[in-house]
């Protein structure tokens, strides 16, 4: 893969994305240490793991967005850090959880925020690049109301705005933090079929996502990342099995695929698994803490 | 299904709603503006205690009229001052566009990151501490609008955590709270200066002279070059900061730039006209409204072609409407532009 315009030299033979032993350090505290990740093109990687594992933050740690205190993040061989700003948006796209949605501002215009990579800090758009915005909205399937205002617009066909804003960069690998929180089952499928259908396309995706059986269904490898580690990668059958569940998540459940594609997660939601939560306060015995009782007087 | 058909519904309801569009909208707005600003020049340049002819304005403009009471009128008096006029309302709406842009808030404006607040003292410091240094009062205004704008940033950009949009706003108010109580215990000490004072704080161009502008130009210039170098970036930060980072964009140094910018900018236009920097709160609004559109790259330069307008109209107005007295514009622009704003406001989805 060569960049017009830039430096960036990729080492023959290096992975497209390898993530080794990456440690990220946020004011003072340890959120990972010892986190790794690979991607090939072609390949959909979905990150699982519980709420506060530290998945958002590897996936900024890769993109760039988050600078590390130990470990390395190599793109094509190259080290994240030797790459400037815009060499790496034409490298990797990124979604993040929560994208502002600004007044005033089309679809379209959206997108073309998308391609602002590709595009000279004293120069206009070219014709080619108004074609790949165009491409990116008939891609993501908003091309129908590009014309429309982000405010205008439901939670499913804003996320595939973000999408299409991800596609405008054509860069070779798209980071996804969490794009299907939030939507309802309708929505989450059209994006998961979008983003599938990205893969058979050479593209490689690295998705953040909570929902297990989601994530069983579409990906081709599953890391889960669990404490600021990752602790497994492979097939989920293979990551995903009811140990585990039990281990990362304390819950009692089981991951299952018929051969028609269709998966699910049988959770015991009642029982088994977790150890019993101590009783609310409410339920406690009415007592001031001590601290607060040292303090009255 | 054709093409057609499969356009159809989306197209026509987006047809029916909007008489133009959006596109057509844009490009009205600002060729309405532009026309605004040369019809407002030629007003200014014409009217007043003496008519002056449209046809000796422009034989004093092209160097083609004899010497006479008629040229210097054009060209000492009423040429300085439709040229400040038109600097003043072109900086201020730039000023507004940018921070609002900058600071992703529809309240920003020069005065919440302490320029206003900062020059309002410098001005009063001048104009009742030291009256026979009244020649510095452009200084005096543009210096301590320039100071209050750095400890604005000093205080909330640095520290352990970095700035955040909120700290730097709520900084900017205290700060504008500490330099107007500065302000009036000066009016306090003074009293019987106090008068002199007024016509400052009410904004308005009161010089028929260069003077103001040969302080201020360097300035201006910095400022609007930097603005027209921020305009895409700050459409950059549309989609947050997240965004803005991972396309390679420095959403920090476009904030502190487009901060920079705006700072010299309304510092520059208090310098020249007192206190009428809430033409940078409501231009860009006013703007944004009647366009449809918050690019920048349309709304920074449509900013500037509506301030200036708006400040050259007033201006004029101001001049002879009640002349031989001379109204300032300061109030006299929010009456005209105050009703404008809240029809706008209404009316915007």
């Amino acid at each position: 893969m060569r960049l017009r315009g830039s430096r960036f030299a990729p080492v023959p033979g290096a992975p497209l994305l390898e993530a080794r032993d990456v440690a990220v350090t946020i004011g003072g505290k340890p959120i990972l240490h010892g986190a790794d990740l690979t991607a090939e093109a072609g390949q959909l990687v979905a990150v699982v793991g519980p709420n506060g594992a530290g998945k958002s933050t590897l996936v900024r740690a890769i993109a760039g967005l988050q600078p590390l205190s130990g470990g390395s993040v190599r793109w094509s061989g190259v080290d994240v850090r030797e790459l400037r700003g815009r060499t790496l948006a034409r490298l990797r796209a990124f979604v993040p959880q929560r994208a502002r949605v600004p007044e005033g501002v089309s679809v379209r215009e959206a997108v073309r925020i998308g391609r602002s990579p590709h595009v000279g800090p004293l120069q206009r758009m070219t014709r080619a690049d108004h074609e790949a915005v165009e491409r990116a909205l008939a891609r993501a399937g908003v091309a129908a109301f590009a014309e429309r205002r982000l405010t205008t617009l439901s939670g499913g066909e804003l996320q595939r705005v973000q999408i299409a804003v991800a596609l405008a960069q054509e860069a070779p690998v798209l980071l996804a933090d969490e794009p299907t929180a939030h939507l309802d089952l309708g929505a989450t499928a059209t994006l998961a079929r979008l983003l599938r259908g990205l893969t058979g396309e050479g593209l490689a995706v690295v998705l953040v996502v909570h929902d297990l059986a989601l994530a069983a269904a579409i990906a081709d490898r599953v890391v889960v990342v669990h404490a600021g580690r990752t602790i497994a990668a492979g097939a989920a059958h293979d990551v995903l099995d009811a140990g585990r569940l039990a281990h990362v998540w304390q819950i009692d459940a089981e991951l299952e695929s018929t051969s028609d594609g269709r998966t699910a997660l049988h959770v015991n939601w009642l029982g088994g698994g977790a150890p019993a939560p101590p009783p609310p306060p409410f339920l406690q015995e009415n007592e001031p803490h001590p601290e607060e009782r040292t303090s009255a007087r | 299904m054709s093409a057609v058909e499969a356009a159809g519904p989306e197209a026509g309801k987006h047809r029916g709603r909007r008489p133009l569009a959006p596109r057509a909208r844009q490009v009205t707005l600002a060729v309405a503006a532009a026309v605004a600003v040369v019809a407002a020049a030629i007003a200014s340049l014409t009217l007043g205690a003496v008519h002056v002819p449209l046809s000796a304005v422009l034989d004093a403009l092209t160097g083609q009229a004899h010497e006479g009471p008629l040229k210097q009128i054009v060209l000492e008096l009423r040429l300085p001052r439709v040229a400040e006029a038109i600097a003043v309302g072109a900086a201020l709406g730039v000023a507004g566009a940018l921070l609002q842009g900058a600071l992703a808030n529809p309240l920003a404006s020069p005065d919440v990151i302490g320029v206003t607040g900062g020059a309002s003292f410098g001005a009063m410091l001048v104009l009742l501490a030291f009256p026979s240094a009244i020649a510095l009062l452009p200084v005096g205004a543009f210096a301590f609008g320039l100071l209050a704008t750095a400890l604005v940033f000093a205080l909330a950009a640095t520290g352990p955590r970095g700035a955040s949009i909120t700290r730097l706003i709520l900084a900017g108010i205290a700060m504008t709270a500490a330099f107007q109580a500065a302000t009036t215990s000066l009016m306090t000490a003074f009293p019987d200066r106090v008068q002199s004072a007024i016509f400052w704080l009410a904004g308005g161009l009161t010089t028929t002279s260069w003077s103001n502008l040969e302080v201020v130009w360097p300035y201006l210039l910095i400022g609007f070059a930097l603005a027209l170098a921020l305009m895409r970036p700050l459409d950059r930060l549309a989609l947050g900061d997240d965004v803005a980072a991972s396309l390679g964009a420095r959403p920090r140094t476009i904030r502190l730039a487009s901060a920079l910018a705006a700072c010299l900018l309304a510092a520059s236009a208090a310098a020249i006209a007192g206190l009428v920097t809430f033409l940078g709160l409501f231009i860009p609004h006013v703007v944004r409204m009647a366009s449809g559109t918050s690019a920048h790259t349309y709304v920074v330069p449509t900013s500037a072609l509506c301030g200036a307008a708006l400040m050259c109209a007033g201006d004029t107005l101001a001049r002879t409407v009640a002349a031989p007295t001379e109204l300032p514009v300061g109030p006299l622009m929010v009456l005209i532009g105050v009703p404008l704003f809240l029809y706008l406001l209404r009316r915007a989805t």
